[in-house]
């Protein structure tokens, strides 16, 4: 497809930080992540929706599989992650070019972002208290 | 099931020993709502066999792309197929997964058409 991003960026032409690349698939980062980690799983192929994976093709096994081997090297296969597709608008799919997203990390974004507040917290509570006896 | 693990409640349900709202059953998975859905539509796609998580499905199990066929079934069945769907599977306890039974939730927003 000449105006598909996923199709520019599957033969090159638009650039993308790949992880992954067999002759079914390319796996590349979310240019604008969700998580610390977003990876998205892109047939080379150009279907456009989940909905359009032809009967008898075993494309979502390999899509999955992929997924599990990215989790596996990016070091959080045991810790978690998810796998999952958007399908048309009123399933938030953007680009309609199949894609699976591979997601991890939020929970461990998060847990910093509240332990920054706790000591944050803490902090000005000290630092009241010490001026405050002063 | 003689592959039944004795404490899933997947496994239960997979056998009828728990209730669940059935919307779909063949040789290899099952799909049911949701206990506590949270979308209008919630169904879980659940392989007969018992397989952990995502990181568990053997080389020859096949079932992944089997129960993306059933979950396209199951979006086409209440409608939602054209107006969007996500379709997800949670891995591991920070990926969301609570019952260790391979799962595939399939949500939408919209109302579902029929049962």
């Amino acid at each position: 497809m000449d105006n598909c991003v996923f199709c520019k960026i599957v033969d090159g032409t638009v650039p993308a930080e790949k992880l992954y690349e067999d002759d079914v698939v390319v796996a590349f980062r979310d240019a604008r992540p969700a998580a610390p980690i977003h990876v998205l799983i892109v047939p080379r192929k150009h279907l456009p929706t989940f909905n359009d994976i032809p009967e008898g093709e075993n494309l979502l096994e390999h899509m999955g599989l992929v997924a599990r081997k990215i989790a596996r090297e990016l070091g959080v296969a045991d810790s978690g992650y998810r796998f999952f597709i958007n399908v048309n608008r009123g399933g938030g799919q953007v680009v309609f070019h199949l894609h699976a997203h591979v997601v991890a990390g939020n929970d461990v974004g998060t847990a910093l972002i509240k332990v920054a507040v706790a000591v944050a917290v803490v902090w000005r509570k000290l630092v009241s208290l010490v001026r405050g006896g002063r | 099931m003689s592959d039944a693990v004795a404490d899933c409640v997947f496994c239960k349900i997979v056998e009828g020993k728990i209730p669940a709202l059935m919307v779909y059953e063949d040789e290899r998975a099952v799909g049911f709502w949701d206990a506590n859905p949270v979308a209008a539509l919630h169904i879980l796609v659940v392989p007969r066999k018992h397989i952990p998580t995502l990181n568990d499905v053997g080389p020859d199990d096949d079932i992944l792309a089997h129960m993306g066929r059933v979950a396209v079934k199951i979006a086409e069945q209440f409608r939602v197929a054209r107006s969007g769907y996500r379709v997800f599977v949670n891995v591991n306890r920070g990926g969301g997964q609570v019952v260790f039974h391979l799962h595939l939730h399939v949500i939408s927003k919209t109302n579902p058409g029929k049962s």
